[in-house]
Protein backbone atom coordinates (compact mmCIF):
# COMPACT_ATOMS: atom_id res chain seq x y z
CA UNK A 1 0.00 0.00 0.00
CA UNK A 2 2.22 2.48 -0.12
CA UNK A 3 -0.03 4.35 -2.23
CA UNK A 4 1.30 7.57 -0.85
CA UNK A 5 4.89 6.44 -0.99
CA UNK A 6 6.55 6.43 -4.37
CA UNK A 7 9.37 4.33 -3.00
CA UNK A 8 6.94 1.51 -2.62
CA UNK A 9 5.88 1.42 -6.20
CA UNK A 10 6.86 -1.26 -8.62
CA UNK A 11 8.71 -0.24 -11.73
CA UNK A 12 8.27 -2.08 -14.99
CA UNK A 13 8.58 -0.76 -18.51
CA UNK A 14 7.08 -1.92 -21.77
CA UNK A 15 9.26 -5.02 -21.79
CA UNK A 16 7.98 -6.09 -18.39
CA UNK A 17 4.40 -5.47 -19.48
CA UNK A 18 4.91 -7.53 -22.61
CA UNK A 19 6.29 -10.48 -20.70
CA UNK A 20 3.43 -10.29 -18.20
CA UNK A 21 0.65 -9.87 -20.70
CA UNK A 22 1.86 -10.96 -24.15
CA UNK A 23 -1.65 -10.90 -25.64
CA UNK A 24 -1.69 -7.11 -25.25
CA UNK A 25 0.89 -6.99 -27.99
CA UNK A 26 -0.63 -9.57 -30.31
CA UNK A 27 -2.96 -7.06 -31.91
CA UNK A 28 -5.95 -9.38 -31.61
CA UNK A 29 -9.03 -8.61 -29.55
CA UNK A 30 -9.58 -12.20 -28.58
CA UNK A 31 -11.73 -12.17 -25.46
CA UNK A 32 -11.52 -15.89 -24.61
CA UNK A 33 -7.72 -15.67 -24.78
CA UNK A 34 -7.65 -12.60 -22.56
CA UNK A 35 -9.98 -14.22 -20.04
CA UNK A 36 -7.74 -17.29 -19.97
CA UNK A 37 -4.64 -15.15 -19.39
CA UNK A 38 -6.40 -13.33 -16.55
CA UNK A 39 -7.55 -16.63 -15.06
CA UNK A 40 -4.01 -18.02 -15.16
CA UNK A 41 -2.63 -14.82 -13.64
CA UNK A 42 -5.14 -15.12 -10.78
CA UNK A 43 -4.02 -18.68 -10.06
CA UNK A 44 -0.36 -17.57 -10.11
CA UNK A 45 -1.02 -14.77 -7.60
CA UNK A 46 -2.88 -17.14 -5.26
CA UNK A 47 0.07 -19.52 -5.42
CA UNK A 48 2.48 -16.66 -4.63
CA UNK A 49 0.68 -15.64 -1.46
CA UNK A 50 0.35 -19.26 -0.37
CA UNK A 51 4.12 -19.67 -0.59
CA UNK A 52 4.86 -16.30 1.04
CA UNK A 53 2.75 -17.20 4.08
CA UNK A 54 4.55 -20.53 4.33
CA UNK A 55 7.94 -18.77 4.42
CA UNK A 56 6.82 -16.28 7.08
CA UNK A 57 5.25 -18.93 9.31
CA UNK A 58 8.46 -20.96 9.28
CA UNK A 59 10.74 -17.98 9.81
CA UNK A 60 8.73 -15.83 12.24
CA UNK A 61 6.27 -18.13 14.01
CA UNK A 62 8.23 -18.27 17.27
CA UNK A 63 8.91 -14.52 17.30
CA UNK A 64 5.22 -13.81 16.67
CA UNK A 65 4.36 -15.88 19.72
CA UNK A 66 7.00 -14.03 21.80
CA UNK A 67 5.69 -10.69 20.58
CA UNK A 68 2.12 -11.69 21.41
CA UNK A 69 3.14 -12.56 24.96
CA UNK A 70 4.75 -9.14 25.35
CA UNK A 71 1.68 -7.42 23.97
CA UNK A 72 -0.58 -9.47 26.25
CA UNK A 73 1.49 -8.41 29.26
CA UNK A 74 1.03 -4.77 28.26
CA UNK A 75 -2.72 -5.12 27.75
CA UNK A 76 -2.97 -7.04 31.02
CA UNK A 77 -1.37 -4.10 32.81
CA UNK A 78 -3.77 -1.62 31.22
CA UNK A 79 -1.77 -0.77 28.11
CA UNK A 80 -3.31 0.40 24.87
CA UNK A 81 -2.41 -0.21 21.24
CA UNK A 82 -1.78 2.48 18.61
CA UNK A 83 -1.68 1.42 14.95
CA UNK A 84 -0.49 3.52 12.02
CA UNK A 85 0.42 3.41 8.35
CA UNK A 86 -0.08 5.35 5.10
CA UNK A 87 -2.51 4.69 2.25
CA UNK A 88 -3.52 1.05 2.09
CA UNK A 89 -1.46 0.47 5.24
CA UNK A 90 -3.67 3.05 6.97
CA UNK A 91 -6.63 0.78 6.29
CA UNK A 92 -4.68 -2.14 7.74
CA UNK A 93 -3.99 -0.06 10.84
CA UNK A 94 -7.74 0.59 11.09
CA UNK A 95 -8.49 -3.10 10.68
CA UNK A 96 -5.94 -3.96 13.36
CA UNK A 97 -7.44 -1.44 15.77
CA UNK A 98 -11.02 -2.59 15.27
CA UNK A 99 -9.89 -6.22 15.57
CA UNK A 100 -8.82 -5.48 19.14
CA UNK A 101 -11.52 -2.93 19.95
CA UNK A 102 -14.56 -4.71 18.52
CA UNK A 103 -13.64 -8.31 17.71
CA UNK A 104 -16.04 -10.68 16.01
CA UNK A 105 -17.49 -13.56 17.93
CA UNK A 106 -17.57 -11.99 21.37
CA UNK A 107 -13.81 -12.12 21.97
CA UNK A 108 -12.43 -9.85 24.67
CA UNK A 109 -12.37 -6.18 23.64
CA UNK A 110 -9.08 -4.34 24.17
CA UNK A 111 -8.25 -0.63 23.81
CA UNK A 112 -6.79 0.20 20.40
CA UNK A 113 -6.59 3.30 18.23
CA UNK A 114 -5.87 3.81 14.52
CA UNK A 115 -3.96 7.07 14.16
CA UNK A 116 -5.12 7.81 10.60
CA UNK A 117 -8.78 7.98 11.65
CA UNK A 118 -8.76 11.59 12.80
CA UNK A 119 -8.67 13.60 9.59
CA UNK A 120 -8.63 16.88 11.51
CA UNK A 121 -5.43 16.02 13.36
CA UNK A 122 -3.80 14.41 10.31
CA UNK A 123 -4.51 17.34 7.98
CA UNK A 124 -3.54 19.88 10.64
CA UNK A 125 -0.16 18.23 11.10
CA UNK A 126 0.37 17.91 7.33
CA UNK A 127 -0.51 21.55 6.76
CA UNK A 128 1.26 23.12 9.72
CA UNK A 129 4.42 21.02 9.91
CA UNK A 130 4.63 18.20 7.39
CA UNK A 131 3.57 14.64 6.76
CA UNK A 132 6.68 13.33 8.51
CA UNK A 133 5.33 14.26 11.93
CA UNK A 134 1.96 12.55 11.47
CA UNK A 135 1.86 9.60 13.90
CA UNK A 136 4.96 10.71 15.87
CA UNK A 137 3.10 13.79 17.13
CA UNK A 138 0.04 11.72 18.01
CA UNK A 139 2.14 9.18 19.90
CA UNK A 140 3.77 12.05 21.78
CA UNK A 141 0.31 13.19 22.85
CA UNK A 142 -1.24 9.82 23.68
CA UNK A 143 1.43 7.17 24.10
CA UNK A 144 3.07 6.17 27.32
CA UNK A 145 5.12 3.55 29.00
CA UNK A 146 3.06 0.39 28.98
CA UNK A 147 1.47 1.05 25.60
CA UNK A 148 2.04 -0.67 22.27
CA UNK A 149 2.88 0.91 18.89
CA UNK A 150 2.30 -1.01 15.65
CA UNK A 151 3.44 0.58 12.38
CA UNK A 152 2.79 -0.91 8.94
CA UNK A 153 4.65 -0.10 5.73
CA UNK A 154 5.28 -2.14 2.61
CA UNK A 155 8.58 -0.41 1.76
CA UNK A 156 9.70 -0.24 5.36
CA UNK A 157 10.95 3.26 4.66
CA UNK A 158 8.05 5.70 5.19
CA UNK A 159 9.55 8.74 6.91
CA UNK A 160 6.63 9.27 9.26
CA UNK A 161 6.81 5.67 10.47
CA UNK A 162 10.54 5.93 11.16
CA UNK A 163 9.91 9.03 13.28
CA UNK A 164 6.93 7.44 15.00
CA UNK A 165 8.99 4.43 16.07
CA UNK A 166 11.64 6.76 17.46
CA UNK A 167 9.01 8.60 19.50
CA UNK A 168 7.39 5.36 20.66
CA UNK A 169 10.70 3.89 21.80
CA UNK A 170 11.59 7.08 23.68
CA UNK A 171 8.29 6.82 25.50
CA UNK A 172 8.88 3.20 26.51
CA UNK A 173 6.24 1.69 24.28
CA UNK A 174 6.47 -1.85 22.97
CA UNK A 175 7.19 -1.28 19.28
CA UNK A 176 6.13 -3.63 16.50
CA UNK A 177 6.89 -3.03 12.81
CA UNK A 178 5.53 -4.71 9.70
CA UNK A 179 7.48 -4.20 6.49
CA UNK A 180 8.03 -5.78 3.08
CA UNK A 181 10.87 -6.26 0.59
CA UNK A 182 14.00 -6.56 2.79
CA UNK A 183 12.56 -4.43 5.59
CA UNK A 184 13.81 -1.13 4.18
CA UNK A 185 14.99 1.50 6.64
CA UNK A 186 12.84 -0.04 9.38
CA UNK A 187 15.33 -2.94 9.40
CA UNK A 188 18.08 -0.47 10.33
CA UNK A 189 16.26 1.01 13.34
CA UNK A 190 17.01 0.08 16.92
CA UNK A 191 13.68 1.58 17.97
CA UNK A 192 11.65 -1.44 16.79
CA UNK A 193 11.38 -4.33 19.24
CA UNK A 194 9.78 -6.77 16.84
CA UNK A 195 10.08 -6.33 13.09
CA UNK A 196 8.19 -8.71 10.84
CA UNK A 197 9.17 -8.60 7.17
CA UNK A 198 7.09 -10.08 4.35
CA UNK A 199 9.91 -10.98 1.95
CA UNK A 200 8.33 -10.16 -1.40
CA UNK A 201 8.76 -7.49 -4.08
CA UNK A 202 5.01 -7.31 -4.76
CA UNK A 203 3.25 -4.57 -2.79
CA UNK A 204 0.04 -6.59 -3.04
CA UNK A 205 1.46 -9.87 -1.78
CA UNK A 206 3.26 -7.97 1.00
CA UNK A 207 -0.02 -6.42 2.15
CA UNK A 208 -1.80 -9.75 2.04
CA UNK A 209 0.92 -11.40 4.12
CA UNK A 210 0.98 -8.48 6.57
CA UNK A 211 -2.76 -8.92 7.07
CA UNK A 212 -2.12 -12.50 8.12
CA UNK A 213 0.76 -11.44 10.39
CA UNK A 214 -1.29 -8.92 12.35
CA UNK A 215 -4.40 -11.06 12.52
CA UNK A 216 -2.39 -14.05 13.79
CA UNK A 217 -0.68 -11.67 16.24
CA UNK A 218 -4.12 -10.62 17.51
CA UNK A 219 -5.20 -14.23 17.94
CA UNK A 220 -1.98 -15.19 19.75
CA UNK A 221 -2.25 -12.09 21.96
CA UNK A 222 -5.78 -12.97 23.06
CA UNK A 223 -4.69 -16.56 23.70
CA UNK A 224 -1.77 -15.32 25.80
CA UNK A 225 -4.05 -13.00 27.77
CA UNK A 226 -6.41 -15.87 28.45
CA UNK A 227 -3.55 -18.09 29.55
CA UNK A 228 -2.29 -15.56 32.09
CA UNK A 229 -5.78 -14.89 33.45
CA UNK A 230 -5.22 -11.17 33.23
CA UNK A 231 -8.06 -8.89 34.10
CA UNK A 232 -9.73 -6.69 31.56
CA UNK A 233 -7.68 -3.63 30.79
CA UNK A 234 -9.30 -0.27 31.34
CA UNK A 235 -7.50 2.27 33.40
CA UNK A 236 -3.89 2.28 32.46
CA UNK A 237 -1.29 1.29 34.92
CA UNK A 238 2.43 1.58 34.55
CA UNK A 239 4.17 -1.49 33.19
CA UNK A 240 6.67 -3.10 35.51
CA UNK A 241 10.29 -2.26 34.96
CA UNK A 242 10.98 -5.92 34.31
CA UNK A 243 8.32 -6.05 31.62
CA UNK A 244 9.74 -3.02 29.87
CA UNK A 245 13.45 -3.65 30.29
CA UNK A 246 13.57 -7.21 29.06
CA UNK A 247 12.05 -6.44 25.71
CA UNK A 248 14.66 -7.32 23.11
CA UNK A 249 15.54 -4.49 20.74
CA UNK A 250 15.86 -4.91 17.03
CA UNK A 251 14.94 -8.50 16.58
CA UNK A 252 14.24 -7.97 12.90
CA UNK B 1 12.56 -20.81 26.93
CA UNK B 2 13.03 -23.50 24.30
CA UNK B 3 9.79 -25.28 24.96
CA UNK B 4 7.44 -22.30 25.00
CA UNK B 5 9.08 -20.94 21.86
CA UNK B 6 8.55 -24.24 20.10
CA UNK B 7 4.94 -24.36 21.29
CA UNK B 8 4.38 -20.79 20.14
CA UNK B 9 5.86 -21.54 16.78
CA UNK B 10 3.58 -24.54 16.39
CA UNK B 11 0.52 -22.48 17.24
CA UNK B 12 1.50 -19.68 14.85
CA UNK B 13 2.14 -22.23 12.11
CA UNK B 14 -1.25 -23.80 12.70
CA UNK B 15 -2.93 -20.40 12.35
CA UNK B 16 -1.01 -19.63 9.15
CA UNK B 17 -1.96 -23.03 7.73
CA UNK B 18 -5.68 -22.21 8.20
CA UNK B 19 -5.25 -19.85 5.22
CA UNK B 20 -3.96 -22.44 2.78
CA UNK B 21 -7.13 -24.37 1.92
CA UNK B 22 -9.23 -21.24 1.26
CA UNK B 23 -6.39 -19.77 -0.85
CA UNK B 24 -6.30 -22.88 -3.02
CA UNK B 25 -10.08 -22.63 -3.30
CA UNK B 26 -9.71 -19.05 -4.55
CA UNK B 27 -7.38 -20.28 -7.28
CA UNK B 28 -10.24 -22.57 -8.27
CA UNK B 29 -12.48 -19.51 -8.67
CA UNK B 30 -10.05 -17.81 -11.05
CA UNK B 31 -12.53 -18.05 -13.93
CA UNK B 32 -15.16 -16.15 -11.93
CA UNK B 33 -12.55 -13.54 -10.98
CA UNK B 34 -11.71 -13.05 -14.66
CA UNK B 35 -15.41 -12.62 -15.55
CA UNK B 36 -15.81 -9.99 -12.83
CA UNK B 37 -12.70 -8.13 -14.04
CA UNK B 38 -14.08 -8.06 -17.57
CA UNK B 39 -17.47 -6.73 -16.44
CA UNK B 40 -15.79 -4.04 -14.32
CA UNK B 41 -13.50 -3.02 -17.18
CA UNK B 42 -16.51 -2.53 -19.46
CA UNK B 43 -18.12 -0.19 -16.90
CA UNK B 44 -14.94 1.84 -16.39
CA UNK B 45 -14.50 2.02 -20.16
CA UNK B 46 -17.95 3.60 -20.42
CA UNK B 47 -17.11 6.20 -17.78
CA UNK B 48 -18.52 4.45 -14.74
CA UNK B 49 -17.04 4.70 -11.26
CA UNK B 50 -16.56 2.09 -8.56
CA UNK B 51 -18.56 2.45 -5.34
CA UNK B 52 -17.33 0.25 -2.47
CA UNK B 53 -18.89 -0.47 0.90
CA UNK B 54 -18.68 -2.73 3.92
CA UNK B 55 -19.47 -2.53 7.65
CA UNK B 56 -17.06 -3.13 10.52
CA UNK B 57 -13.74 -4.62 9.43
CA UNK B 58 -14.81 -4.65 5.77
CA UNK B 59 -15.16 -0.85 5.91
CA UNK B 60 -11.37 -0.76 5.97
CA UNK B 61 -11.33 -3.01 2.91
CA UNK B 62 -13.71 -0.64 1.14
CA UNK B 63 -11.28 2.21 1.78
CA UNK B 64 -8.36 0.08 0.66
CA UNK B 65 -10.12 -0.72 -2.63
CA UNK B 66 -10.81 2.97 -3.23
CA UNK B 67 -7.18 4.02 -2.75
CA UNK B 68 -6.04 1.07 -4.84
CA UNK B 69 -7.96 2.30 -7.88
CA UNK B 70 -7.55 6.05 -7.42
CA UNK B 71 -3.85 5.99 -6.59
CA UNK B 72 -2.36 2.92 -8.30
CA UNK B 73 0.62 1.26 -6.73
CA UNK B 74 2.17 0.33 -10.05
CA UNK B 75 3.67 3.22 -11.99
CA UNK B 76 2.02 3.82 -15.34
CA UNK B 77 -1.41 2.43 -14.47
CA UNK B 78 -4.09 5.04 -14.92
CA UNK B 79 -6.13 6.28 -12.00
CA UNK B 80 -9.70 4.99 -12.03
CA UNK B 81 -12.59 6.58 -10.13
CA UNK B 82 -13.51 4.74 -6.94
CA UNK B 83 -15.09 5.88 -3.68
CA UNK B 84 -15.69 4.18 -0.36
CA UNK B 85 -19.08 4.88 1.24
CA UNK B 86 -17.57 4.48 4.72
CA UNK B 87 -15.43 7.60 5.04
CA UNK B 88 -18.06 10.35 5.36
CA UNK B 89 -18.68 9.99 9.08
CA UNK B 90 -21.22 12.80 9.18
CA UNK B 91 -23.37 11.16 6.54
CA UNK B 92 -22.93 7.62 7.83
CA UNK B 93 -23.85 8.50 11.40
CA UNK B 94 -26.62 10.83 10.20
CA UNK B 95 -28.26 8.08 8.15
CA UNK B 96 -27.79 5.55 10.95
CA UNK B 97 -29.44 7.90 13.42
CA UNK B 98 -32.42 8.87 11.29
CA UNK B 99 -33.08 5.98 8.94
CA UNK B 100 -31.26 3.12 10.62
CA UNK B 101 -27.96 1.36 10.11
CA UNK B 102 -29.29 -0.80 7.27
CA UNK B 103 -29.71 2.31 5.10
CA UNK B 104 -26.17 3.75 5.40
CA UNK B 105 -25.00 2.54 1.98
CA UNK B 106 -28.31 2.32 0.10
CA UNK B 107 -29.01 6.01 0.72
CA UNK B 108 -25.58 7.11 -0.49
CA UNK B 109 -25.85 4.89 -3.59
CA UNK B 110 -29.22 6.38 -4.54
CA UNK B 111 -27.79 9.89 -4.35
CA UNK B 112 -24.18 9.46 -5.45
CA UNK B 113 -24.23 6.58 -7.94
CA UNK B 114 -25.62 6.13 -11.43
CA UNK B 115 -26.49 3.31 -13.84
CA UNK B 116 -23.01 3.21 -15.42
CA UNK B 117 -21.31 2.55 -12.08
CA UNK B 118 -20.08 -0.55 -10.29
CA UNK B 119 -21.17 -1.47 -6.76
CA UNK B 120 -18.77 -3.65 -4.76
CA UNK B 121 -20.18 -4.84 -1.43
CA UNK B 122 -17.96 -6.63 1.09
CA UNK B 123 -19.31 -8.79 3.93
CA UNK B 124 -17.32 -11.47 5.76
CA UNK B 125 -20.37 -13.62 6.50
CA UNK B 126 -22.63 -12.44 3.69
CA UNK B 127 -25.30 -11.33 6.14
CA UNK B 128 -24.67 -7.62 6.55
CA UNK B 129 -28.03 -5.80 6.35
CA UNK B 130 -26.45 -2.57 5.16
CA UNK B 131 -24.34 -4.26 2.46
CA UNK B 132 -27.30 -6.28 1.20
CA UNK B 133 -29.48 -3.18 1.07
CA UNK B 134 -26.70 -1.33 -0.76
CA UNK B 135 -26.44 -4.07 -3.39
CA UNK B 136 -30.22 -4.08 -3.81
CA UNK B 137 -30.33 -0.31 -4.25
CA UNK B 138 -27.51 -0.58 -6.76
CA UNK B 139 -29.34 -3.25 -8.74
CA UNK B 140 -32.49 -1.08 -8.86
CA UNK B 141 -30.42 1.75 -10.33
CA UNK B 142 -28.80 -0.49 -12.94
CA UNK B 143 -25.28 -0.66 -11.52
CA UNK B 144 -23.08 -3.70 -12.04
CA UNK B 145 -23.10 -5.48 -8.67
CA UNK B 146 -20.25 -7.52 -7.21
CA UNK B 147 -20.19 -9.10 -3.74
CA UNK B 148 -17.28 -10.47 -1.72
CA UNK B 149 -18.50 -12.83 0.97
CA UNK B 150 -17.37 -15.69 3.19
CA UNK B 151 -18.86 -18.32 5.45
CA UNK B 152 -21.93 -19.80 3.79
CA UNK B 153 -22.42 -16.58 1.79
CA UNK B 154 -25.51 -15.66 3.79
CA UNK B 155 -28.36 -13.70 2.29
CA UNK B 156 -26.03 -11.75 0.03
CA UNK B 157 -24.86 -14.87 -1.82
CA UNK B 158 -28.50 -15.87 -2.31
CA UNK B 159 -29.62 -12.42 -3.44
CA UNK B 160 -30.72 -11.94 -7.05
CA UNK B 161 -29.27 -8.42 -6.76
CA UNK B 162 -25.72 -9.79 -7.10
CA UNK B 163 -24.24 -10.14 -10.61
CA UNK B 164 -20.84 -11.51 -9.60
CA UNK B 165 -20.25 -13.39 -6.36
CA UNK B 166 -16.75 -14.15 -5.11
CA UNK B 167 -16.87 -16.16 -1.88
CA UNK B 168 -13.98 -16.98 0.46
CA UNK B 169 -14.24 -20.61 1.57
CA UNK B 170 -13.83 -20.06 5.31
CA UNK B 171 -16.07 -19.30 8.28
CA UNK B 172 -13.26 -17.44 10.07
CA UNK B 173 -13.75 -13.69 9.44
CA UNK B 174 -9.98 -13.09 9.66
CA UNK B 175 -9.24 -15.67 6.98
CA UNK B 176 -12.11 -14.33 4.87
CA UNK B 177 -10.65 -10.83 5.12
CA UNK B 178 -7.27 -12.03 3.90
CA UNK B 179 -8.85 -13.77 0.91
CA UNK B 180 -10.81 -10.61 0.16
CA UNK B 181 -7.59 -8.57 0.11
CA UNK B 182 -6.11 -10.92 -2.47
CA UNK B 183 -9.34 -10.86 -4.50
CA UNK B 184 -9.52 -7.09 -4.72
CA UNK B 185 -5.82 -6.74 -5.43
CA UNK B 186 -6.32 -9.14 -8.33
CA UNK B 187 -9.49 -7.34 -9.48
CA UNK B 188 -7.61 -4.07 -9.53
CA UNK B 189 -4.56 -5.36 -11.38
CA UNK B 190 -6.40 -7.46 -13.93
CA UNK B 191 -9.10 -4.89 -14.73
CA UNK B 192 -6.23 -2.95 -16.28
CA UNK B 193 -5.42 -5.89 -18.53
CA UNK B 194 -8.83 -5.59 -20.20
CA UNK B 195 -8.73 -1.84 -20.03
CA UNK B 196 -5.50 -1.77 -21.99
CA UNK B 197 -7.10 -3.82 -24.77
CA UNK B 198 -10.24 -1.83 -25.62
CA UNK B 199 -11.20 -4.27 -28.37
CA UNK B 200 -12.57 -6.66 -25.77
CA UNK B 201 -14.65 -3.90 -24.16
CA UNK B 202 -16.79 -3.03 -27.16
CA UNK B 203 -20.55 -3.60 -27.00
CA UNK B 204 -21.48 -7.07 -28.11
CA UNK B 205 -18.13 -8.71 -27.27
CA UNK B 206 -18.94 -11.69 -25.10
CA UNK B 207 -16.96 -14.61 -23.85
Amino acid sequence: MPQGDSQERNGGGAGAMESLYPFLYSGAADLPAVLEQVRASTVAKATEILELRRVIAARDGARLADCARRAAARFGAGGRLFAFGNGGSATDAQQLATLFLHPAGGARALPAFALANDTSVVTALCNDIGVEVVFARQLAAFGGRGDIAVGLSTSGSSANLLRAFGEAARRGMLTIGLAGYDGGKMAELDSIDYLFVAPSVSVHRIQEAQTTIYQVLWELTLAALGATGSQRGGNRGPATSQEVSDVPRHTG
Amino acid sequence: MTEPRAAGHTEASRLFELRSGPTRDLAGQAGAVAEACHAMAIRFHRGGKLVVFGAGGPSTDAQHVAVEFVHPVIVGKRALPAISLTTDVATVTGIAEQEGVAAIFAHQIRVLAGPADIALGISADGDSDSVLAGLEAARELGLLTIALTGGDGGRIAASPAVDHLLAAASADPRVVKELHVTIYHVLWELVHVFFEQPGVLAPGVVA
